[in-house]
């Protein structure tokens, strides 16, 4: 049977319509959000990163590629959620995103009314795995965490591979740690490694003996001058200005434990467009690149293979974690067991 | 003497009506409740209540009973142990170089005067730092030097540890105590302690039942400051305490608030107003210690500025001022000093040297916006804390009128109230404020909380040089048709300034270090020196810090040096 080619052309033009369609109806959605966001002018962000040049960066290219200017109010985690807090129980809608650990999230969500449900963000569809947005926020970037060596003090044999290393006799009273009692990066390694590692792990490594410390910052370059030959947990991105300095990052063959920042809308977002817009443009390939050469794990792809060789090892660290609101209890209190 | 036309009616009022007085004790009642039992009384809320402020929950007392436990008991047998630990070794030092400095002929008492206060005004976190250079038992300089010269491997200092805590709290307590001291020991009439030594007294008798008794109003309550700040210091015991497994009441609230989950406000509120309570018992004993008696030293008769002479001893006087600005100065601020120079702090080698940390700082846009906000913050903060208080003291100590007591126990209150939790008092205050009262959110939010966090201090500055004041002085103006602000311009402020000025540039500098509430209360645009600091050093650039550490020093020098040449030129011209 012959088909008029009129009759073929036209179901050719239909059946590409069909897949066009929506992708323009999608584009010219989001451009409206675009619109509507510079038409706003400015968004609110509050965040925990207190000024990170990386952080900074980022801001600056959304300024210069929307003419939407940011105010970034910077605070530790725990000051930063009492104020978003106490702003909506005021009824003060001044922020319009927040980029906070996922923990903070899951608290927020579970002691009141504070985020909103996160609107349709496009580059949410380029989270690489294992990463995913959930109902009401989603994965910013990751901060991974190691061991750090000073490499004067530990011999290349003497290196540990495996967290397990650490409970070694010859590193007992050597070992300089964040504190693993209150909550903090200490904390959230005794719990990722409590349920990663062997029963009884952390046991063996209260026995090292551990120095508590309360300064990461200040702790690491106290290893590097040479009081301590070891110090955990290191946040990757910590270590990255610390170049020069006889200090090296191990990644344990079990992986790295890590904390996950999450952005999200705030509860009547002043700027709602503009603070969509934000997240879709930090979840951007030129902004996860940013956070990838400061040795962050990106949440989306296509940053990790564009990331300098010396970033390399950290953007594509096997991880261990992360740890979770509901762990928290038990974990301090067993660690509050083992280091009394 | 020619009355100032346009406020001369406030002195009238003032003085002649009881109606002025009650007006003006309201009005300042009113003020100190505003910026004092405001705030607290969100504390108040929050420890008597499951939930902060604007969350639902119920009343009940489960923060207090929190509270009674060994352990909290212990922690806070601690925390006073070492407050006083620190407390009464740096009054003591405190004393013997404000007697030295004021009223001996030791040689370059001026200039020593200005340098051993400098590390007062120096982020602690700086000097935790370089102590932990100096002081570390296992590459300490202090320790290297010690073992280089004896041959020895032990390491007989280490700053993680009690002695370490107590150190690093005296380092701020003495510069602190010498500054509340030190002009009550100028403005003494050295004609009481020749009365004393002409009665056959030795020197160290007439320091001891002249002198120091003269001296209780400004020794009790700069030592009453001295040991509440003790207990509510946090930066030594976390830094140094820490390693070493010691507990304080501030490291207890500090973890309650910023590392539980959720944070324990309850707790912390409730522990906070458990200590105030402790806290007052101590003002009120200092009350008990001085009602009645005098403490007037500045009187209508001949004033000596002359000091004593010690002949050779001045050499051993003049040395352990030095020693005092080597140990306490010269080494952690040289530390401070060159590392600035180099890429980082303790690898000092010619390839670091850098000068990239001064060129960061002074072209950082964040920097000078921080620095103008603190600027403006502090120099109005400074002005009208000293102003309010001024106000305050003199109706306390100067006036039997009524409602006197009460504004100074106001004035006492954000004192006693650890800095961590009235930061979040602050916050919930101005936040729950009605919007129409546009305080929150803006710059004047800080600077309420300053002056608030500044009055106890002004307060107590100023009621020690007004208790030195003879009453006869102001009658005598009065006699001579003097009026109210003619006597208080001529007569009270101007013998009481250079009081007025030492609270001056404690509080402005205290307003650039405060952190606690100017973090919760700082917006968009209103970013103080404070927090810029906290941004950089959570970024691991402890170089810019000290940087910026060492600027506030040069302002210090300066402030000092001015202070104390007027403070010279007044003297000679009286």
């Amino acid at each position: 049977m012959l088909v008029k080619p009129g009759i073929v052309r036209a179901a050719l033009i239909a059946c590409l319509a069909a897949f066009i369609m929506p992708a323009h109806a999608e584009d010219a959605a989001w451009q409206a959000v675009v619109t509507a966001a510079k038409k706003e002018g400015k968004v609110v962000v509050y965040n925990m990163t207190l000024g990170a040049p990386y952080f900074k960066e980022v801001l600056k290219s959304f300024e210069t590629k929307y003419g939407i200017s940011v105010e970034s109010l910077d605070l530790r985690a725990s000051e930063l959620a009492e104020r978003i807090r106490t702003e909506q129980a005021a009824g003060r809608y001044l922020g319009d995103a927040e980029m906070i650990s996922s923990t903070m999230i899951e608290e927020q969500l579970k002691n009141g009314d504070f985020i909103q449900k996160l609107p349709p963000i496009p580059n949410i569809a380029n989270l690489r795995p294992p990463f995913s947005a959930d109902e009401y926020s989603v994965p910013a970037f990751v901060q991974p965490m190691g061991i750090l060596i000073n490499t004067r003090l530990v011999k290349d044999e003497d290196v540990p591979k495996s967290w397990d290393d650490l409970t070694d006799p010859k590193w007992k009273g050597k070992i300089l740690s964040d504190d693993m009692r209150p909550l903090g990066s200490g904390n959230a390694m005794f719990s990722i490694l409590q349920k990663n590692m062997d029963a009884d792990f952390n046991m063996k490594l209260a026995e090292q003996k551990p120095v508590f410390s309360r300064d990461m910052r200040n702790d690491a370059r106290r290893v590097a001058r040479g009081e301590y030959p070891i110090y955990i947990p290191q946040i990757f991105a910590f270590a990255s200005d610390l170049k020069g300095l006889p200090v090296k990052i191990v990644i344990p063959r079990e992986g790295a434990p890590y904390a996950r920042m999450d952005l999200a809308v705030l509860k009547n977002a002043p700027h709602p467009n503009a603070a969509r817009l934000f997240i879709q443009h930090f979840l951007g390939v030129d902004a996860q690149l940013i956070y990838a050469n400061a040795w962050m794990l990106p949440v989306a792809a296509g940053a990790a293979e564009r990331a300098d060789p010396e970033a390399q090892p950290f953007v594509n660290a096997k991880l261990i974690g992360p740890a979770t609101l509901s762990d928290r209890p038990s974990m301090m209190g067993l660690a509050k067991k083992l280091y009394p | 003497m020619p009355a100032t036309p346009g406020l001369s009616w406030i002195g009238r009022l003032l003085q002649a009506t009881s109606a002025g007085r009650v007006v003006a004790v309201t009005l300042l009642v009113v003020l100190l409740t505003f910026l004092s039992v405001y705030p607290l009384s969100m504390l108040l809320y929050g420890s008597l209540h499951s939930t902060p402020p604007g969350m639902a929950g119920t009343f009940n007392l489960n923060g207090y009973l929190q509270v009674l436990t060994l352990q909290s008991a212990a922690t806070l047998l601690n925390t006073v142990g070492i407050s006083l630990a620190k407390t009464i070794p740096s009054l003591v030092l405190a004393v013997l170089l404000a007697w030295i400095l004021a009223r001996t002929d030791t040689p370059v008492r001026g200039t020593l005067e200005a340098l051993i206060t400098l590390p007062f005004f120096i982020p602690p976190i700086l000097t935790a730092m370089a102590w932990g250079m100096l002081g570390n038992p296992q590459v300490g300089l202090l320790n290297q030097l010690y073992q280089w010269a004896t041959g020895s491997n032990t390491a007989p200092i280490n700053v993680y540890s009690y002695g370490g805590v107590v150190w690093h709290m005296m380092q701020y307590s003495v510069p602190f105590l010498f500054l509340l001291i030190v002009d009550a020991f100028r403005a003494m009439d050295q004609s009481l302690e020749e009365a004393a030594r002409m009665c056959g007294a030795s020197r160290l008798r007439t320091f001891c039942t002249v002198t120091l008794q003269l001296m209780l109003p400004a020794l009790t309550g700069a030592a009453i400051l001295s040991f509440i700040r003790g207990i509510e210091n946090f930066e030594s015991p976390l830094f140094f305490g820490t390693p070493a497994g010691i507990r304080v009441i501030t490291t207890d609230i500090y973890d309650s608030i910023n590392q539980r989950s959720p944070p324990e406000y309850q707790y912390a509120t409730a522990i906070s107003f458990v200590i105030m309570a402790l806290l007052f018992l101590i003002v009120l004993l200092q009350w008990r210690i001085l009602r009645g008696r005098s403490f007037q030293t500045v009187t209508g008769k001949g004033y000596s500025p002359t000091v004593m002479k010690l002949g050779k001893w001045r050499w051993a006087t003049f040395a352990f001022c030095l020693l005092f600005f080597f140990v306490t100065v010269v080494l952690p601020v040289g530390q401070l000093l060159i590392g600035s120079f180099f890429k980082f702090f303790g690898f000092y080698q010619r390839d670091m040297l850098t000068l990239e940390h001064y060129r960061a700082v002074f072209g950082s846009s964040d920097f000078w916006r921080g620095f103008n906000n603190t600027m403006l913050l502090g120099f109005v903060g400074a002005t009208l804390t000293m102003l309010l208080g001024g106000a305050v003291a003199y109706i306390s100590v100067r006036t039997k009128w009524r409602g006197r007591r009460l504004i100074d126990a106001m004035a006492w209150l954000p004192w006693m109230m650890p800095g961590i939790v009235l930061g979040v008092g602050f916050l919930w205050g101005f936040a729950l404020l009605p919007h129409a009262i546009p305080i929150y959110g803006t710059i004047w939010a800080l600077l309420l909380a300053y002056i608030s966090l500044g009055t106890p201090l002004s307060v107590r500055v100023m009621s020690s040089a007004y208790a030195q004041l003879s009453f006869d002085l102001e009658e005598c103006s009065r006699v001579h048709g003097g009026t109210w602000l003619q006597t208080m311009g001529r007569i009270v402020i101007a013998l009481a300034w250079p009081s007025f000025a030492v609270g001056w540039v404690l509080l402005f500098f205290g307003i650039m270090r405060e952190l606690s509430a100017s973090v919760l209360l700082y917006s968009v645009g209103s970013e103080v020196l404070s927090v810029v600091l906290l941004k950089l050093w959570a970024n691991g650039n402890a170089e810019q810090v000290s940087v910026i550490g060492l600027i506030m020093m040069g302002m210090v020098i300066l402030f000092r040096w001015v202070q104390l040449k007027v403070i010279k030129s007044r003297i000679n011209a009286l």
